[in-house]
Parts: C-alpha cells; sequence; structure tokens
C-alpha cells in the first residue's frame, strides 16, 4: 500500500500534465480558427465604390392649353374634335350651302340674313398653370390666312354673336377666364351667298396669357 | 668600403625593388581602370496590388441620355436645362413623359458602369440616396427607386466592366412656390451612388 501510493500520485501528475498539454493545444486549435475565419470574413467582405451624380435644372412656371369635346358633343352644335386632349385637334364642319343647308348633324347650321348663312360647333378650352400664382388667364384667338371675301370666322362664348378673327394679330375673347375650368367655345363660319364653292380652310391659334 | 661584387649585388636588388614596385603599380591600377567601365546597382521594388472596385457614370449614348458632365468620371454632372409642365424642354434627350394636374415629370438616361480588380466577385449591388433632403416639390428616382437620404437598393446584380443604362426621373408638384411647389429658378442635388461587390 505504501508502495502503492507513490505510483498512483506519479500516475495522477502524469495525467494532470497530459490534460493540461491537450487543453493547450485546444486553445490554440480555436484560436487558430478564429483567426482564419477572421481573415477569411475581411477578404470576403464585399469592396465597395462610390460615386456622386450632381443634378441641375431650372423649374419655370408655364400654362398649358388643351381643346377637349364639350359635354354635349354629338348634339346639334357640337361636333367631335379629332385628336382631342391635346393643343392641335381638328374640327371638320361638314359640307354646307346657302340653298342646301348642313349635311352634318352636329354642326348648328342657321341664316343669319337673306344672303349670309352660318355653320357653328362648340368645343372647350382647358388652361392649366404649373408652378404659378397666377390667379387667371386671358385667352386670345388669331386665324392663320386671311379670310376669302364674304367669309367671316369668328368665335363666340356660346350660341349668340361671336368675335371676328383676322389674321394680322390676336382678338382677345376673355380677359379672365379660370384655370382648369373647361371654357365652352363656339366656332362660327359666316357665308355669304356670293361665294363660290371652294373649301374654306383655317387654323386658328388660341393664346393663353397668365394674367 | 664595399667591394665591387657587392656593389654589383646592391644594385641588381636596387632594381628588382624598383621592378617590383612598378608591377605593385600596374597592379593597384588595373583595377580602377576597368572599374570605370562598369557599374551595378539593384532596385529593390515593391507593388501592393490591392483589390477593389471603381464607379464610373457614362453619357447613355444608345438611349439618347443627357450629355453628362464629367463624363467618365465618379464625380459627373447632369442638367436638366429648363423645366416645366408645359414649356419646352431646352436639353435635347430630357423627356416629359407625364404631366398630371398634380405634377409632372422630366426623365433622361444615364450609364454606370463598375470596375473589377483584384479580387473574384460574379456581380455587384447598387445602392443610391440623396446627399440632402430634397428640395419642396420636387422628388427624384432612379428606375423605379424613388430617392431619400437613405441607401436604397437600385440594383442586385450589376454586371461588371459594361455601360448599364439606368432612368433617372425628376417628378415636380405643379403647385405654386410657396404653396407647396418648387422654387422657381436653379435647383440642384447630389445623388450619392454606392457599388458593393457580390
Amino acid at each position: 500500500m505504501a508502495q502503492a501510493l507513490p505510483g498512483a500520485t506519479h500516475f495522477l501528475r502524469r495525467r494532470a500534465r497530459k490534460m493540461k498539454n491537450s487543453v493547450g493545444t485546444y486553445l490554440k486549435a480555436v484560436l487558430g480558427c478564429c483567426c482564419l475565419l477572421w481573415s477569411i470574413a475581411g477578404h470576403c467582405q464585399g469592396k465597395t465604390a462610390t460615386a456622386q451624380l450632381t443634378i441641375t435644372m431650372t423649374v419655370q412656371s408655364s400654362i398649358g392649353l388643351v381643346f377637349n369635346n364639350d359635354a354635349l358633343v354629338g348634339t346639334s352644335g357640337f361636333c367631335p374634335l379629332t385628336n382631342p386632349g391635346t393643343n392641335n385637334v381638328g374640327l371638320d364642319l361638314g359640307t354646307a350651302s346657302f340653298t342646301g343647308g348642313e349635311n352634318t348633324p352636329c354642326v348648328l347650321y342657321s341664316h343669319l340674313s337673306a344672303t349670309v348663312y352660318q355653320v357653328q360647333s362648340g368645343f372647350d378650352v382647358v388652361v392649366t398653370k404649373a408652378n404659378s400664382s397666377s390667379p387667371n388667364y386671358r385667352l386670345a384667338a388669331e386665324i392663320s390666312t386671311a379670310p376669302l371675301a364674304n367669309v367671316i370666322w369668328l368665335i363666340a362664348p356660346g350660341v349668340g354673336a361671336g368675335v371676328a378673327l383676322t389674321n394680322t394679330g390676336f382678338t382677345q375673347l376673355d380677359a379672365s377666364d379660370t384655370y382648369g375650368s373647361s371654357i365652352q367655345k363656339n366656332l362660327q363660319v359666316q357665308v355669304k351667298n356670293t361665294v363660290a364653292a371652294t373649301t374654306l380652310q383655317e387654323t386658328i391659334t388660341f393664346l393663353a396669357t397668365a394674367n | 668600403m664595399l667591394s665591387l661584387n657587392e656593389l654589383g649585388m646592391r644594385n641588381r636588388a636596387k632594381k628588382m625593388m624598383i621592378r617590383q614596385l612598378a608591377l605593385l603599380v600596374v597592379l593597384l591600377c588595373a583595377p580602377a581602370v576597368f572599374a570605370q567601365t562598369t557599374a551595378q546597382g539593384t532596385i529593390n521594388a515593391t507593388l501592393i496590388n490591392k483589390s477593389g472596385i471603381s464607379l464610373i457614370f457614362d453619357t447613355d449614348t444608345t438611349g439618347n441620355g443627357v450629355s453628362l458632365g464629367n463624363n467618365g468620371s465618379s464625380n459627373a454632372t447632369l442638367d436638366f436645362g429648363n423645366i416645366s409642365a408645359f414649356g419646352p424642354l431646352t436639353v435635347p434627350n430630357v423627356s416629359r413623359p407625364l404631366v398630371t394636374a398634380a405634377n409632372y415629370t422630366v426623365q433622361t438616361t444615364f450609364d454606370i458602369q463598375v470596375i473589377l480588380g483584384g479580387i473574384t466577385s460574379p456581380n455587384y449591388t447598387l445602392k443610391a440616396n440623396l446627399a440632402a433632403a430634397a428640395a419642396t416639390g420636387l422628388t427624384y428616382a432612379v428606375d423605379a427607386v424613388t430617392l431619400t437620404t437613405a441607401a436604397q437598393t437600385i440594383q442586385t446584380t450589376g454586371t461588371y466592366n459594361q455601360d448599364v443604362r439606368h432612368t433617372l426621373s425628376l417628378t415636380v408638384s405643379t403647385a405654386a412656390p410657396g404653396a407647396g411647389g418648387p422654387t422657381l429658378g436653379a435647383q440642384s442635388a447630389t445623388l450619392n451612388f454606392t457599388a458593393t461587390s457580390n
């Protein structure tokens, strides 16, 4: 028993030394793995590049004008526009004569006197403002070429008498119209019975100016 | 008193010494003469080849984009020129695809090229943000992403080393200045782009 005790002590010391060594090895391995992972993570981390784009612009106020079909389109006096909703539309008034009247139902035909007949069709003008504090706008119109003799091109606010247009300058139609509202206008063409058969054509430019 | 024999021996020894000295001089001088015809040196050169990516802006020529200022750099400028809801647009390749009662949008395209070096990466992620909050009444968007001051992802798998087209849209409120609309006149904004390798 006395001889066995030193042997056991020796064994235990060797065992403890061995365990100490293995713990050290384990810690080294863990530390090594950490270093490796840190290194890999560093290497794999996404590379970045930055750049700047400077945007410049000059903001301006503006107003826009479009022609729309009137709510009464299709009824007498309101023919449909071609390309409505834009600022470049067409309006076909069909074929008319002093003696035969008008062949297009949507055109309102009338005799103004014993020698003059008139055709008329209505449409809407809408003027919109952007980035502007203008309270309202004025509206004017001009025809592109001098009309034939005894032919008058007019714009009327309704069924009543219109304002004759010229090709020498804009004729004011309204002084203060409301932005965004549909302003009904009626194109009237008055033709005397002495005018020879021909096609009457004009390009009418409308000009809205912010007040 | 030296004998003739001794004198002769001395003279011979003297001559021999002189010859030996002369030979020594020649031997000593020879390397010096040769040393003037060759030279030798060493340069210890080092180069640290770092990996990275870079981002540049290019004018989108195929998509008819606006001509960029500082084209081909990472610090470019893009000018929309005069913009308005209904008036003429003054800069070529600026379009106005949308006008509503509330706002209008002007648009153009530009290219981004991300260049790869020293790393292996299949593609990149592109993010963008406004350097400062947008001015009142103005909203910026790249492709379909409305920009804020926080970085937002524009593209997740961008292709390296080629121009990638992007659309820049500026939406402008039609409200009057002081009523929610933008201030009239010159305006600017800086867009920050960040590409990160995947």
